[in-house]
């Protein structure tokens, strides 16, 4: 009997599958075109899956191994289970293969069942506590009607009883696993993430490329809108990418705004996308809200404002300025999603089109565009801090060997420490150097990252347009946003050059012997990595090298390399000031007490403002070039 | 905008940039030595400065151009030979490697000097009028005189620019040759040189211009002037602008430095460089009018002390840039703290005018409350580094600025420090000196321990006299006793301090004895205490009488002090009498009687008061170090060839472990001296504990 329903069951689970995903996909393309190569994409699936996903997941080994056995153990009980039982196919060797595969998923369904008894806290409930139960349902019930196949037990067994407990695990399996995963359940996540990384939006990630994801705007395009107000004016492969989330939660247990009790959880954000991507309100929601706010009160469709502009909306703008763009999630999610860049461009219609930046954005803008940086100094003070210095400028030298971009932080009177601590540097290795004196400007960071990509763009333009007339072979920077604009995002707009973090760069000049270091006597070190440095751009090393170069061994923090924390200083966080429970740098500053040192070693202007905002009783904050220049053993003076 | 925009805002003064708008003005260092070269300890001293982040140091205050300006009074800088060349090598180099500019002040005196000594010169003035600051005579110079001086002027601008230095300052200010000229009250030549405004002009106008002339436009030429002599027959504010005005229209001078007052008076002088009875930037509306009519910028300097004050005048527009010299001579970091966010570390001048008091006496300019300024060559550090040897416990007894100090450079050695104060405030003698009127800002010094001490974490134990077992208990590697004295009064029995007939002045000051109506106060000491305790009296409404054996009242406080006591104490009628000493005191009904004797005729005479003070120094408290003395590893004893040579002791180097210790003691518990003896007994002992 046995034999009559299973062919119905599966090809019917399999049409109804078809059916949702042509629906789902119609909903993914609401979304605006985006050129991905649809063939290319497809081809590099298995890479990108294997290689790349695969790195992530096997940070936490139990889910890695759970999902080996559970996933691929699906896969393969999948196609046998069409050929045994669809096709009824009467090959032995299938069958058995069909047992080890249903085998293989069952163990790993126990994991998964195991992870749920008492899930974390970052893990959504919902249906997804249903999801092992599912799974098992799937495996046993396949398991079952295969033993017949393999004549291990007589077919007797088909006895109509039997026969309908066995239907109703398939069907409950073949309903969570073939229908589910195109109809919204927990199972989409395979079919959509696979598609997700097949045509993902940011493919050069996946060959260690640098890009943020932020794609410049085009001012002369009508078409184009101005950021993104309804969830339709994401592009067709960011819709895909949010519906592959598994809700794991990682990067909410990562996200420093959720920790510090701000209205944002990066888990709950992709989530509501989903929700907006297919209409409904957020009640069905099964994991941690946005801090202080409820469930059930927000709601949205594909074509509805995200931010509405009267009422309640998907989201609440506070959601969006709360993210300091440090990509803690955007690290550690398992299907590869996209966080930021979906913030920023949701930021960029609310400053773009509706001109509401929170807090002391507005005037950070008009600083911006008034002075060319962001609090408004006099834009001829910007050597100030190098009167005595004696700097050669390049608009006198037209030529050097290295160009130093001094930052915004060329203001400010803590910054103007680190700064003359690297000139000291430089001198002392001899360094052809020079600087753009009061040519400089921002380099547009804050303004991107507020949504502003007008003026980001003017300033981008201009820097260029001032870099193009002089000849130099490399950019070193102390500034690490300023470092990851110029190195990342000029490209966009013709602007290409080699730039070196200063950490990276000192530490070439001691490689290449261009430095000597004093035993070092100074208090203990701990190094707190710049998200723009490390994760945005993979250098962890260097700054850990060249302090032991300098014979200081860093007791590293618990969260430090790719799962450091952020300061709180990024993507204008500190101007939009959203409040929360506590403040992200107490948090850090908490870290770094925790490991005892004396003394955090920074290499970003922002964070060591937001590190030493916190009061004392703290561990010094010093940048890496004020410690490396106390080390410095300078050659004597040719007399 | 940043706090201190204004302050880091750079300035071009004629072709150089300085980074910042502070200057250390001209102030005479008195410590160029061999014929007035500069030394390895001139040249730290003002590399400090520079390190520390100062903008602009005007160094050599009253530095001499020509030989008939004696340079060895006041040890100042000799720019009267190429001999001095190198040695600006040295010091330009020392400063410019900091980011500093440097520039030096040079003048001729004129009859503001000595003639009785070295070359038993023959001063010049241009009518031979007597200065009384000085008591100098002079004779009338000659135009042929007057030709070499300003040749002199021209060659010794020469030498600041061959040895490297950024620019000169002529000075025209305190009644130097050039304002000699200048001033009414002392130029009555009927010659091209005097009379009319042109002719007092000439002089000045005739320096600048070789000057000018000698160096070029490429190296500054600046010139500082007062703002209003405050004499009647002086020049007046608007003399000065006229002035200010004329010389800035030949477009020679690169800025002006102005200051306010005259200085040929002890009454003006103390205008010039004014203590703490002044209030903040008491002349800056006299440099301001100045700003208004010249096109050179403007350096003002008097009583500015703390950053805002400077950012608030520099901010306001009323001059270019402030000076703030006593400010670091009191702290030579004052501007590298400002920039690091430390403004409560800075020590702040409290204008004790122990620097330039000293000065006047011709010794070398030390703080009261800074003791490795001006001794940075001998290896005193500014700042303070941790020990990388043993981490000690050290005990301080006594919180006077002996006790402070040193449990200041302990703790910042890393120690750990314990710090025993019987009163329930810190301070000591300087508590008492702050209550006096006018003595407030003492208090100043006191402030800045308790700030520090609070960040180095010093277990601060007040309103707690330690005994030995106290002291014991804390297990020691360190003892420091620095437990002061007591007044002593009891010196003469026949005063009748032991029947209550006399109180002293820390009795008084200390608000423990009221005040009487008709008050003698016997004052044999004559500095600042007993002209504090009859100001504090006659302020409280007490008549006074001051008397002293000494020749005057307040004979041993410096010229820049006494005036400002002797305007407090006339207007209160306090009587002033000197040459008497307190013989006995009897009492009689419900009076005293105080017989004085006259130290020079043994005349006897009778005053009959309610209230007798005694102001007769201290004497040093030690019964605590008896009773340590013998118990501790080295006895007590100081090694003081060590001490002397800024070494380390070397009994630092004994193990005191178990019930072992080291004993030292302190400032007045060792003899009686003053606040600047204690912090430096205390720095120069503990710096390498
Ligand atoms: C010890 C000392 C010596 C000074 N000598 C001179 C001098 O030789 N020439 C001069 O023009 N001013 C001299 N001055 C005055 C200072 O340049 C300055 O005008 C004065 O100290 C007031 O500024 P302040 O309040 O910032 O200290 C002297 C000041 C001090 C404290
Ligand atoms: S970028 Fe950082 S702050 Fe923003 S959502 Fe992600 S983890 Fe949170
Ligand atoms: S966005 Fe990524 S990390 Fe966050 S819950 Fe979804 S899958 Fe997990
Ligand atoms: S001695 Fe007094 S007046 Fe002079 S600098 Fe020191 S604190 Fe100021």
């Amino acid at each position: 009997m046995l034999n009559q329903i299973l062919p119905l069951l599966i090809f019917g689970a399999l049409l109804l599958a078809v059916v949702g995903g042509v629906r789902r996909i119609r909903l993914w393309r609401n979304g605006r075109p985006s050129d991905v190569p649809i063939m290319a994409g497809l081809a590099a699936l298995p890479r990108r899956y294997l290689v790349d996903l695969h790195h992530v997941v096997a940070r936490d080994k139990y889910i890695s191994n759970t999902h080996v056995a559970t996933g691929g153990g699906f896969v393969a009980a999948a196609i046998l289970a069409i050929l045994v039982h669809g096709l009824q196919l009467n090959s032995q060797i299938l069958a058995w293969a069909l047992l080890a595969a249903t085998t293989s998923m069952f163990v790993g369904a126990l994991f998964v069942a195991k992870r749920r008894v008492q899930p974390p806290e970052r893990l959504s409930k919902g249906p997804w506590m249903r999801l092992p139960k599912s799974l098992l349902a799937f495996s046993i019930g396949f398991f079952l009607v295969t033993l017949p196949v393999t004549g291990l037990v007589p077919a007797v067994l088909g006895a109509w009883v039997l026969a309908l407990i066995l239907s109703v695990l398939i069907i409950w399996g073949l309903g969570e696993m073939f229908f589910g995963m195109t109809w919204g359940g927990p199972m989409k996540h395979a079919f959509a993430g696979a598609l997700h990384l097949a045509f993902h939006r940011r493919a050069e990630r996946f060959n260690g490329g640098r890009s943020t994801g932020l794609k410049p705007l085009h001012f002369d395009d009508q078409q184009q809108p101005l950021g993104v107000e309804k969830p339709s004016e994401f592009t067709w492969n960011q819709l895909l990418g949010f519906d592959a989330c598994v809700q794991c939660g990682r990067c909410e247990a990562m996200c420093p705004a959720f920790a510090a009790g701000q209205p944002l959880n990066p888990k709950k954000l992709i989530q509501d996308m989903v929700v907006g991507l297919a209409g409904g309100s957020d009640a069905a929601y099964a994991g941690s809200p946005y801090p202080g706010k409820p469930l059930g009160e927000h709601q949205g469709g594909p074509f509805a404002s995200i931010i509405a502009r009267e009422g309640q909306g998907l989201l609440d703008a506070e959601t969006l300025w709360s993210c300091t763009t440090c990509r803690a999630c955007v690290e550690e999610c398992p299907m590869m999603i996209e966080h930021v860049d979906a913030i920023v461009d949701m930021r960029r219609h609310l400053t773009l089109e509706r001109g509401q930046t929170p807090n002391k954005g507005a005037e950070v803008i008009d600083n911006l565009i008034a002075t060319d940086n962001p609090n408004g100094f006099n834009p001829a003070s910007r050597m100030n801090w190098a009167a005595d210095l004696a700097l050669p400028v390049l608009s006198d030298v037209k030529r050097t060997d290295v160009l130093l971009w001094m930052g915004d932080g060329a203001f400010d009177m803590r910054n103007q420490r680190s700064l003359r601590a690297l000139v000291k540097i430089l001198r002392a290795a001899k360094v052809d150097f020079a600087v753009l004196g009061n040519e400089e400007r921002d380099s547009g960071d804050v303004a991107r990252r507020l949504g502003d990509e007008a003026t980001f763009q003017s300033l981008a333009k201009r820097n260029i347009t001032t870099l193009a007339q002089y000849s130099f072979r490399s950019i070193v920077t102390c500034d690490p946003h300023s470092f990851h604009v110029l190195k990342n995002e000029y490209s966009d707009f013709g602007g290409q050059y080699v730039v070196y973090h200063h950490s990276t760069f000192i530490n070439h000049l001691r490689q290449t012997g261009k430095l000597n270091f004093a035993p070092y006597k100074g208090g203990s070190v701990t190094y707190h990595d710049p998200c723009y440095l490390g994760r945005y751009n993979g250098e962890y090393d260097a700054p850990r090298d060249l302090l032991a170069a300098a014979g200081i061994q860093v007791i590293e923090m618990e969260r430090s390399g790719f799962r450091s924390r952020c300061c709180g200083g990024g993507g204008g966080a500190p101007i939009t000031d959203i409040p929360g429970k506590q403040r992200i740098p107490d948090m850090r500053m908490e870290d770094i007490k925790q490991t005892g040192a004396e003394i955090v070693a920074v290499g970003c202007p922002q964070c060591t403002a937001m590190l030493e905002g916190v009061v004392d009783p703290r561990p010094e904050v010093l940048d890496i070039a004020e410690i490396i220049a106390k080390q410095l053993v300078e050659a004597e003076e040719a007399a | 905008m940043s706090q201190f925009d204004a302050i880091f805002q750079p300035i071009q003064i004629g072709k150089l940039t300085i980074r910042n708008r502070v200057v250390s003005t001209a102030h005479a260092e008195v410590h160029a030595t061999d014929g007035g070269m500069t030394t390895d300890r001139y040249v730290k001293y003002y590399e400090e400065k520079a390190k520390g982040g100062c903008g602009l140091c005007i160094c050599g205050g009253s530095s001499v151009v020509s030989i008939d300006s004696p340079q060895a009074w006041w040890s100042s800088v000799n720019l009267s030979t190429d001999r001095i060349i190198p040695h600006f090598q040295n010091l330009a180099d020392a400063v410019h490697k900091h980011g500093g500019k440097i520039m030096i002040q040079i003048t001729h005196m004129g009859r503001r000097s000595r003639w009785d000594g070295y070359n038993w010169t023959t001063l010049v003035s241009p009518s031979g009028i007597r200065e009384p600051v000085h008591r100098s005579t002079c004779k009338t110079i000659e135009p042929e005189e007057i030709q070499r001086i300003i040749g002199d002027y021209a060659k010794a601008a020469r030498r600041a620019k061959e040895g490297g230095l950024d620019g000169v300052e002529l000075s025209a200010v305190h009644q130097h040759l050039i304002d000699q000229f200048w001033s009414p009250r002392v130029n009555k030549r009927t010659d091209e040189w005097g009379g009319s405004y042109e002719n007092r002009m000439r002089f000045g106008m005739e320096v600048l211009k070789a000057v000018r002339e000698e160096v070029g436009p490429d190296f500054v030429v600046g010139m500082r002037i007062c703002g209003d002599e405050f004499h009647p027959d002086g020049l007046t504010h608007e003399d000065m602008k006229q002035i200010a005005a004329y010389y800035d229209a030949t477009g020679l001078v690169d800025f002006f430095g102005v200051i306010g007052s005259g200085c040929d008076t002890h009454n003006t002088l103390a205008n010039v460089i004014p203590n703490m009875s002044y209030p903040p930037e008491p002349f800056l509306h006299l440099a301001a009018g100045i700003k208004e009519v010249v096109k050179a910028p403007v350096i003002h300097a008097q009583n500015i002390k703390d950053p805002n004050q400077a950012q608030r005048i520099l901010e306001g527009g009323y001059v270019d840039m402030v000076g703030m010299t006593r400010a670091h001579i009191a702290d030579p970091h004052i501007i590298a703290k400002i920039k690091m966010g430390q403004i409560d570390q800075i020590r702040q001048c409290v204008g004790a005018n122990y620097c330039i008091d000293r000065q006047y006496q011709g010794l070398d300019v030390l703080c009261i409350q800074n003791a490795a300024t001006s001794r940075e060559y001998m290896g005193l550090p500014h700042i303070i580094g941790k020990t990388e040897g043993v981490v000690r416990k050290v005990v301080v007894v006594g919180g006077g600025p002996a006790g402070m100090e040193a449990a200041r450079v302990a703790a910042e050695r890393g120690h750990q420090v314990v710090l025993f104060e019987g009163q329930a405030q810190l301070g000591g003698q300087i508590t008492l000196a702050a209550k006096a009127p006018q003595r407030d800002q003492m208090a100043g010094i006191t402030r800045w321990y308790q700030l520090e001490l609070a960040r180095l974490n010093v277990d601060l134990r007040l309103n707690t006299y330690a005994d030995e077992a106290q002291i014991k208990a804390e297990q020691p590697d360190i003892v420091i006793l620095a437990v002061g004295g007591k007044p002593f009064i009891e010196q003469v029995p026949e005063w009748g301090a032991d029947e209550g007939l006399i109180v002293s002045s820390w009795d008084i000051l200390d608000g423990k004895v009221e005040p009487g109506k008709n008050v003698l106060v016997y004052d044999t000491i004559c500095e600042f205490t007993g002209m504090s305790t009859a100001d504090y009296l006659s302020e409280k409404g007490s008549k006074v009488e001051l008397v002293t054996d000494d020749v005057k009242p307040g004979a041993a406080i410096g010229g820049t002090t006494f005036p400002t006591y002797y305007r407090s104490l006339y207007p209160k009628e306090v009587i002033m009498t000197s040459d008497l000493a307190l013989h006995k005191v009897y009492r009689e009904d419900e009076q005293l009687v105080a017989v004085l004797e006259n130290e020079y005729t043994g005349q006897l005479e009778e005053r009959v008061v309610d209230q007798v003070v005694v102001e007769n120094g201290v004497r040093p408290d030690e019964a605590l170090y008896y009773a340590l003395k013998q118990q501790s590893l080295n006895k007590g004893q100081i090694d003081i060839e060590a001490l002397y040579a800024i070494q380390p002791q070397p009994c630092l180097s004994e193990s005191t472990a178990g019930d072992d210790f080291l004993l030292f003691r302190i400032g007045d518990c060792t003899a009686p001296r003053n606040t600047h003896a204690a912090i430096y007994d205390a720095l120069r002992l503990c710096k390498d504990f």
